[in-house]
């Protein structure tokens, strides 16, 4: 089961982080939501996984690329 | 009868030629879960209809003529739901099916036939790519380049491209070249094969990696929808077929209304957010306006920030582009650009009136976008839009932008706009606003700030919009599906059968 990075497609703030480690996720489902031009904009797992490890903390700025979770997908 | 044994040689040969690459191989397909060139034929086409091309058709090369059946491609004509197609279906089992100068003139000739005739033309792809050592040196480049037409798109009749294995060569130039393209998990396309790359380049090559379903789907676009098997690639096929007509010179074929269609729109409040900084799914909007089930998304996992879905309303084939704010909050970014302006392409091409559902705080700014030439792409829209000929409509759900504005149908860019209370016709966000045009900060002075913010919103406010005449109509939401009902009927276009102007037909096919 390969690892992905999944990079915020925005930059903004990380406003809530909706899943923890060990998580099973589909794909398309939010995974963080980051408020950036006034909306609460989620993050979707760009495939089906499991959460192996999240790279932010709620209240941190990043940037379009960084990369908020790695997945180990199906 | 001196006919006997001649009809007697034409029996073996045809046995031969249906015989494919062999009973051995034909098990392996099969044992693979796969279907065989001859099989997709049969099962795509109605029964009976198949009316084969060139089946004794073989390399011309003499050491291979006992070993190439149907130059290892299987053509012809038939229909699907009783409407005539034409079918290339590549024979795997048979040298591959590389291409070859006898099977070269199949598909040339199937595919002129197809346009003349005005039907779709289906490319079942499978195939490795150029036969040596028929192509091999300078007697090879002559019998390449024989039709100076052979890989031009000109969108006279729709075709469509399933990827059912290894694709080299033409079905993947096919594939490029194709209105739809649908693709089997664990086939593959790209420009050389993951052996020859590997070699090219002196390292190993993973085949999902260089031309797999997650690429194409998702990164390069070049492909639609993947799916699980071969029978699903080809009912897709036809699924898609239906919302188009046979050839350019028609409208559309109809369909009839699933009982039902008209409730789901009834709790759309309930679907689109109150608040400005929430998102929704777009499909939630879409699937209440459509018909019943009728919604065909293409390109569902390629730049996602736009919703491109072919659909029926009332019975007729209605191409939707929606914004969805589920993604980038609805921000439109350089592969959103390029899905929007190829399903302009593709509805203008083929008849199909558009529908733009407006939620978008406009363009996604930033670096990514910037190296992958955003402007351009941006132009390239406004471009394909301005030559569109068939109706459009341009209903702004919430926030409406900036340039995207116009992208989306804003102006004279659509032939009818709608707004619902909820539409936002800024520039920009209002605190933003306040900020640039005022030079005012919140913590400044916030009662101020307040006050500013609630001028820039009312003049953003659909209302003085509909003063303005510059959007036709603000309508309740839960009214949707009948305004576009009216709407379509009213832009009919009546005088030409449903017939558009078809600027867009010789548009490239990627960019």
């Amino acid at each position: 089961m390969p690892t992905v990075e999944v990079p915020s497609p925005i930059t903004g703030t990380v406003w809530k982080i909706v899943v923890s480690v060990g998580d099973r996720v589909a794909e398309d489902q939010p995974l963080v939501i980051v408020e950036s031009m006034k909306m609460e904009i989620p993050i979707p797992a760009p495939e089906g996984g499991i959460v192996d490890a999240i790279k932010v903390a709620e209240g941190d700025t990043i940037s379009e690329g960084d990369v908020v979770l790695l997945l180990r997908t199906d | 009868m001196a006919f006997e044994p001649l009809l007697f040689e034409l029996e073996q040969r045809r046995a031969k030629a249906l015989a494919m690459g062999g009973p051995d191989k034909l098990a392996k397909r099969r044992a693979q879960g796969v279907l065989n060139a001859r099989e997709r034929v049969e099962y795509l086409l109605d029964a009976g209809s198949f009316v084969e091309s060139g089946q004794l058709a073989t390399s011309y090369r003499p050491e291979m003529m006992d070993r190439s059946p149907a130059d290892g491609k299987v053509a012809g004509f038939g229909a699907i739901d009783q409407r005539p197609v034409a079918v290339v279906s590549n024979d795997f089992t048979t040298l591959g099916a590389t291409s070859s100068v006898v099977n070269g003139k199949k598909i040339r000739h199937v595919r002129n036939v197809a346009t003349s005739s005005g039907m779709p033309l289906i490319l079942l792809g499978e195939s490795a790519g150029a036969r040596m050592p028929d192509r091999m040196g300078a007697a090879g480049r002559a019998i390449l380049g024989q039709d100076p037409q052979e890989y031009l798109r000109d969108r006279r009749t729709p075709w469509i491209s399933a990827l059912l294995g290894s694709c080299y060569g033409s079905s993947t130039w096919y594939a490029c070249l194709s209105d739809f393209v649908v693709m089997r998990k664990g086939a593959t396309m790209a420009v050389a094969s993951s052996k020859v790359t590997a070699l090219a380049i002196k390292q190993a090559v993973d085949p999902e990696e260089l031309g797999g379903w997650k690429l194409h789907t998702a990164v390069t676009g070049l492909v639609d929808v993947a799916v699980d098997t071969d029978e699903q690639a080809l009912d897709t096929v036809k699924r898609f077929l239906a919302y188009l007509p046979s050839h350019n010179g028609e409208a559309p074929p109809l369909a009839p209304v699933p009982d039902g269609s008209d409730e789901p729109i009834k709790d759309i409040l309930q679907v689109v957010p109150e608040s400005r900084s929430a998102v929704y799914d777009a499909r939630e909007v879409v699937s209440r306006v459509v018909d019943r089930d009728s919604t065909f998304e293409m390109k569902p996992r390629f730049g996602k920030s736009i919703l491109t879905a072919l659909t029926r309303i009332d019975g007729r084939t209605v191409g939707i582009l929606a914004n969805n704010p589920m993604f980038k909050g609805g921000s439109i970014d350089v592969d959103a650009c390029a899905k929007a302006t190829s399903f302009l392409v593709l509805c203008d091409s083929f008849n199909i009136p558009i529908v733009f559902l407006v939620d978008q705080p406009g363009f996604l700014i930033g670096m990514e976008g910037e190296k992958r030439g955003a402007p351009g792409r941006i132009m390239n829209w406004m471009n394909a839009l301005s030559l569109v000929t068939m109706p459009r409509v341009a209903i702004t759900l919430r926030k409406n932008f900036g340039q995207a504005y116009l992208n989306m149908g804003g102006g004279r860019n659509s032939d009818e706009a709608a707004a619902w209370p909820s539409a936002d016709f800024g520039f920009m966000d209002p605190a933003t606003g306040v900020n640039v045009l005022h030079g005012l900060r919140r913590e400044d002075d916030p009662a101020r700030f307040a006050e500013l913010m609630e001028e820039i919103a009312r003049d953003s406010a659909p209302w003085p919009l509909a003063g303005l005449y510059e959007s036709q109509a603000v309508i309740d939401p839960r009214e949707t599906r009948d305004y576009l009902k009216s709407i379509l009927r009213i832009h009919s276009r009546r005088p030409t059968g449903g017939v558009g102007g078809h600027r867009l037909q010789y548009w490239p096919t990627s960019y």
